[in-house]
């Protein structure tokens, strides 16, 4: 037994040596490499290391595989040093802010927030005195006068450049109805909410589907909770409301001039009585509060040629229901309301989704400001541009020669083209900007976008973006302002999803409206309110 | 063993226990044997409860992703050095701390145990312990996993109840009488009569270790240094972005949300193997009486 | 005299002070150097002043926390959840390790230990949907289970009624195993001899639980219940967030979701500090008086 003592200090010992040599060669690696990036050499053929970090999605390839990109760092002569981060970043930015430990660059989407900037002044670089080395991205800013508006602060110091993508559609949410469902049943189509339940119930009652049970088809389903994507607040477009998706996760919308919140709306109340009355008819998935999205998504691709879900709400067809299913759905306009006779509205995002804010920024620590600027420029070039979104050209899109380009289809047949995007280049959490004036044919994923929101035109067409949206994009917070509102929201949205889950599934709305829309008001709505229509009157006096 | 005359209490006590492991078995094997057969299934399946007692629509895209991704095996290498050092480090840290605050001559041992305990609940935050670590150069360097956080006040105190409560104190003074001091009593008694806590610390240590993804999240940014678990994590997460995501964009649609739940159950296989081999090792030395015997032959 | 006696005991003790130095210093080095940092909870974060160079707020964060609409609800909340982990999470693995250690077979034995402790390496996120799947009313496997039961479709994560048992049961399933490990290092301690005699008058295997195997695990226990009392206010952060949806929210709402939902936005490192001072503080006084009182009834105690 003394033995196998001895024998165990040994091992510690010797490991610890191991340890100790170990150490040494580290600590020189360290400092060679500072040495080497200290270098600077300029347009004289040496390239300029940097360093960057990179919030990409975790499909995406290594950048280093990624061609388009190698050419940016030549052609900007260049050497960047990539720290890829696929998750956890939030977690990481603030140890990473706050100790000043930063690299060169930030890549992704809002990966730096214009909290950040007002919180950690002096670490990051004020880009508007460079901007003039850099053409493209002035070209941007003159063709596209909204980026500017985005990337500037309220002093007027530029901090992250935004990024423009052109070909997106004006909405996030499209609404389907599984049409092969309506025609098995011989119904047509509803246009109003009293016809959308008829027609639930009768998915609900009769086999629609066809496989012989009458009882596996689910209605209606959405992801769970108030706001945010493909939730059944876009009803709400139904009585005049428009939503837009920046700032409606959180109930805000602008009327008439006026910052509100449908939270605490009377038109909220009667989409929830209506939806109240969904659910006891069992015309809405029991689970649709605590699905999580993987089940979501996967109960809507139903099993094999068998749909099982009859109206919902999703980006696409296919991405919702599976390249099998989704020839079954049809794609909606906005069903009308009862007693409501105005037009009707849906959610507008062409902001949100065609602009991205702060995109890249810059640290003021970097050695080689025109270096990092020059490889900023040749990202925002056009042509480049198309590359950052959907890859190189070559692999994934084909140069017609003309000035023409066009999306090629996956190499692999079996993948989708979003997936196809997202593994091959840093598709939207990239930086760029693609002019109105490109001429590129879409990916056969971006068509069916385009194409199913046809039905959705009308409504949306009749949204004026300068009055009826809020241009959350464009407006810059105070510090002070900014941390109120989110504390408010936090507790807003808290009540909110509670008391709309309850009133869903279980009813009483009617009763315990008054009393909620007082404890909102306490939970600090007003307030918030309050603080977003004073930002939003100053906006639309300065523009 | 002696197999006569079982009375009707002990019967009884039997049948009970008997029923109670059965049912114990049963609710902790199963939804183990679901992550194996849904690691292998279709996901959709798997989410429409189509999956129960076999896996469906079988296929090893989850494996193929996890391994296609080289940083596995990096992962692999940099967790088993983390996970052997560090755990080493820790004992060599631990054991004699908790030796010595178990003895009751030794007067400052209330005062330390007050200013250990202190540290589970007040520490200074994120922001200033990472300060300290880049000044001592410890970030992004292997030496974070093991020397900061080597000494755990939990296990500490866990191994300073071990010796209080099975070193009968007779046992030193009798040792002292022979002129032992307390670094020979230490390594000569103490440990070898403390396997079954060894093991203990040991393995709550190296399982520590094991699964650690903050430190490398907070401290380390190269690729070369990433233990498994931050590697696996990046999977894991990745897998998730779906929510909410797929609408911005168009992002990854069918083809990967078809496998997203494989990968998640694949990866809890392939960072628990090894420890799974690990255990039945040490669980000899939780066998009753191990410790006495070994004193007395 | 009194320098000579601190000499002569220091003399005594020097090997003593040898073997503990090291863990003093890194604990000194890594837990003590940073502790400036509390200072945050009672100033503003000012990056370019450095981390205490913010204006001196006072209680001013604390204030804000106590006077917050959820407040009420978040201290209720969180203290239920642990209230509910601890009393019946913390008797479980001693149960455990009780049962576990009466059986005879060895490789029965072997493959109850290995199984019930394998389920403590699964990560929150597998867990979480895990539970999301075999719980589902519709299609899961405790969902049929239940309707066979008689028990009708219950929707265990969708009500503030099953939550709290929901996430403790899932606790203690997936940790029970692994904590009852060192009650059975403890067990393993027990004088074999003592089972000998305690057969030869004649004690029956309950008796032989009753005197023998549990007096061995009392020391451990109080320990171990003295520092659960420190988590009254510590509830783990992803599980539960995890699990949180509209419908158990009035319940699932806790001070760590909190925290983690208003610094979401902006780096609210004040407040979150505060918050989480506020937090140490309840937990370091009822982790004070329990050992107090173990101090005093059972002559066992921390320091």
């Amino acid at each position: 037994m003394r033995k196998k003592i001895y024998g165990l200090l040994s091992l510690i010992l010797v490991v610890s040596a191991i340890l100790a040599g170990c150490s040494g060669s580290n600590g020189g690696n360290e400092n060679e490499s500072v040495n080497g990036s200290s270098g600077n050499g300029g347009g004289d053929g040496e390239k300029v290391k940097l360093t960057a970090i990179i919030t990409k999605h975790a499909l995406t390839k290594p950048l280093g595989e990624m061609e388009w990109l190698q050419q940016v760092e030549d052609a900007a002569g260049v050497d960047i040093e990539w720290q890829e981060i696929t998750a956890d970043w939030g977690q990481k930015k603030g140890t990473m802010l706050a100790s000043g430990d930063v690299p060169d660059l930030f890549v992704g989407p809002n990966v730096i927030t214009d909290a950040d900037f007002a919180q950690f002044q002096g670490l990051f670089q004020d880009l508007s005195e460079l901007v003039e080395q850099a053409p493209n991205v002035q070209q941007m800013f003159s063709e596209k006068p909204e980026t500017k508006a985005i990337a500037t602060q309220r002093d007027g110091r530029i901090f992250g450049l935004p990024k423009y993508q052109a070909f997106w559609p004006d909405t996030v949410n499209r609404q389907y109805i599984n049409q092969q469902w309506l025609d098995n049943l011989g119904l047509s189509t509803p246009t109003t909410w009293d016809e959308l339940y008829d027609v639930l119930v009768a998915f609900k009652e009769q086999d629609a589907n066809g496989n012989g049970d009458s009882s596996d088809e689910i209605p209606m389903d959405w992801p769970g909770g108030i706001g945010g994507y493909f939730n059944p607040a876009v009803l709400l477009g139904s009585m005049g409301i428009t939503l837009a998706s920046d700032v409606s996760g959180q109930g805000y919308f602008v009327e008439d001039g006026q910052v509100k919140n449908f939270l605490t709306d009377e038109r909220y109340k009667e989409m929830v009585i209506f939806l109240n009355k969904l659910y006891k008819a069992g015309l809405i998935n029991p689970e649709v509060f605590t699905h999580d999205y993987t089940k979501f998504q996967s109960v809507a691709r139903g099993e094999g040629d068998t749909a099982k879900v009859g109206f919902t709400w999703g980006w696409v067809a296919s991405d919702r229901f599976g390249e099998q299913l989704a020839p079954q759905y049809a794609s909606l306009p906005p069903l009308k309301a009862p007693n409501y006779s105005g037009p009707l509205s849906w959610s507008y995002d062409y902001y949100s989704l065609n602009f991205g804010i702060n995109h890249i920024v810059m640290s003021a620590k970097t050695k080689n400001k025109e270096a990092a600027m020059r490889f900023i420029n040749e990202l925002y070039s056009p042509k480049v541009g198309i590359q950052v979104l959907f890859g190189s050209i070559g692999p994934n899109i084909k140069d017609n020669g003309d000035g023409t380009y066009a999306v090629l289809p996956p190499q692999d047949a079996k993948m989708d083209p979003g997936t196809w995007k997202w593994t091959s280049t840093w598709a939207d959490n990239g930086a760029f900007y693609i002019s109105d004036s490109t001429q590129l044919t879409l990916g056969k994923d971006m068509q069916e976008v385009l194409t199913h929101s046809e039905p959705l035109k009308d409504a949306l067409s009749q949204v004026n973006p300068e009055t009826d949206v809020y241009p959350a994009m464009f407006i810059k917070y105070e510090t002070a302002d900014n941390n109120t509102m989110s504390l408010n929201n936090t507790n807003v949205m808290n009540l909110a999803n509670a008391s709309f889950a309850k009133w869903v599934t279980k009813g009483g709305v009617e009763n315990e409206w008054d009393a909620y829309v007082n404890e909102s008001k306490k939970a600090g709505l007003n307030q918030n309110l309050e603080i977003m229509q004073k930002y939003y009157d100053e906006y639309k006096s300065t523009n | 063993m002696v197999r006569h005359r079982l009375s009707s209490g002990e019967i009884v006590f039997r049948a009970v226990l008997i029923a109670l492991c059965a049912l114990i078995f049963l609710a902790v094997a199963y939804p183990l044997y679901f992550i194996v057969i849904a690691s292998v299934s279709d996901s959709t399946m798997v989410s429409t409860g189509k999956v129960l007692l076999f896996p469906k629509g079988t296929s090893f895209f989850g494996y193929n992703e996890i391994f296609r991704d080289e940083r596995i095996w990096t992962g692999y290498r940099n967790t088993m050095f983390y996970t052997i050092a560090g755990t080493l480090v820790n004992l060599l840290f631990t054991l004699p701390a908790a030796y010595v605050l178990s003895r009751k001559e030794f007067k400052a041992r209330r005062f330390i145990m007050f200013a250990f305990v202190f540290t589970m609940f007040f520490n200074g935050g994120l922001i200033p312990t990472y300060l300290l670590m880049k000044d001592l150069h410890l970030t992004n360097t292997f030496w974070v996993f093991i020397i900061p956080f080597c000494v755990n006040v939990f296990y500490l105190i866990i191994a300073r109840t071990f010796f209080e409560s099975s070193l009968p104190p007779e046992l030193y003074e009798a040792a002292a009488m022979d002129g032992c001091s307390h670094f020979v009593y230490f390594v000569k008694v103490a440990l070898p009569l403390s396997k079954a806590l060894i093991s203990v610390v040991g393995l709550y240590y190296l399982v520590g270790h094991w699964n650690d993804f903050f430190t490398a999240l907070i401290y380390i940014r190269d690729n070369e240094l990433k233990p498994l678990q931050i590697i696996l994590r990046d999977i894991l997460l990745s897998n998730q972005v779906f929510a909410g995501g797929a609408g911005t964009g168009g992002a990854a649609g069918g083809y990967a949300q078809k496998y997203a739940d494989q990968i998640k159950y694949g990866v809890i296989i392939v960072s628990t193997l090894p420890i799974l081999v690990l255990y039945p090792f040490l669980q000899k030395y939780f066998e009753k009486g191990v410790m006495i015997g070994s004193v007395k032959g | 005299m009194r320098s000579g006696s601190v000499f002569s005991t220091l003399k005594r003790d020097y090997q003593l002070w040898i073997m503990v130095l090291p863990a003093i210093a890194i604990i000194f080095i890594f837990s003590y150097i940073p502790m400036y940092g509390v200072q945050l909870a009672f100033r503003d974060y000012d990056f370019s002043k450095g981390l205490t160079g913010g204006e001196w707020q006072g209680l001013h964060y604390f204030k804000q926390f106590i006077d917050s609409y959820l407040f009420a609800d978040l201290m209720r909340n969180t203290f239920f959840i642990s209230f509910a982990t601890i009393v019946i999470g913390f008797p479980a693995p001693i149960v455990l390790a009780l049962i576990l250690n009466q059986i005879r077979r060895k490789k029965a034995k072997q493959l109850m230990q290995t199984t019930v402790y394998l389920p403590h390496f699964i990560s929150v996120i597998v867990l979480v949907g895990m539970l999301n799947v075999l719980l589902s009313p519709e299609t899961g496997i405790v969902g049929h289970l239940m309707k066979s039961a008689g028990l009708g479709h219950i929707n265990l994560l969708a009500s503030t009624n099953t939550f709290i048992p929901t996430y403790v049961l899932s606790d203690i399933w997936q940790h029970c195993g692994w904590n009852s490990i060192i009650y059975l290092a403890a067990l393993s301690t027990v004088d074999p001899q003592l089972y000998d005699s305690a057969k030869m008058d004649g004690a029956s295997r309950w008796q032989t639980i009753r005197y023998i195997d549990f007096p061995a695990l009392v020391p451990t226990i109080i320990i171990l219940f003295i520092l659960s009392m420190g988590n009254i206010l510590s509830t783990g952060f992803e599980k539960i967030f995890l699990m949180q949806n509209a419908l158990n929210l009035p319940v699932s709402e806790v001070i760590a979701t909190y925290v983690y939902k208003i610094g979401i936005v902006s780096n609210q490192f004040s407040m979150a500090s505060a918050i989480g001072l506020f937090n140490t503080v309840i937990n370091f006084i009822f982790l004070f008086g329990m050992n107090a009182i173990s101090r005093r009834v059972s002559n066992t105690s921390l320091f």
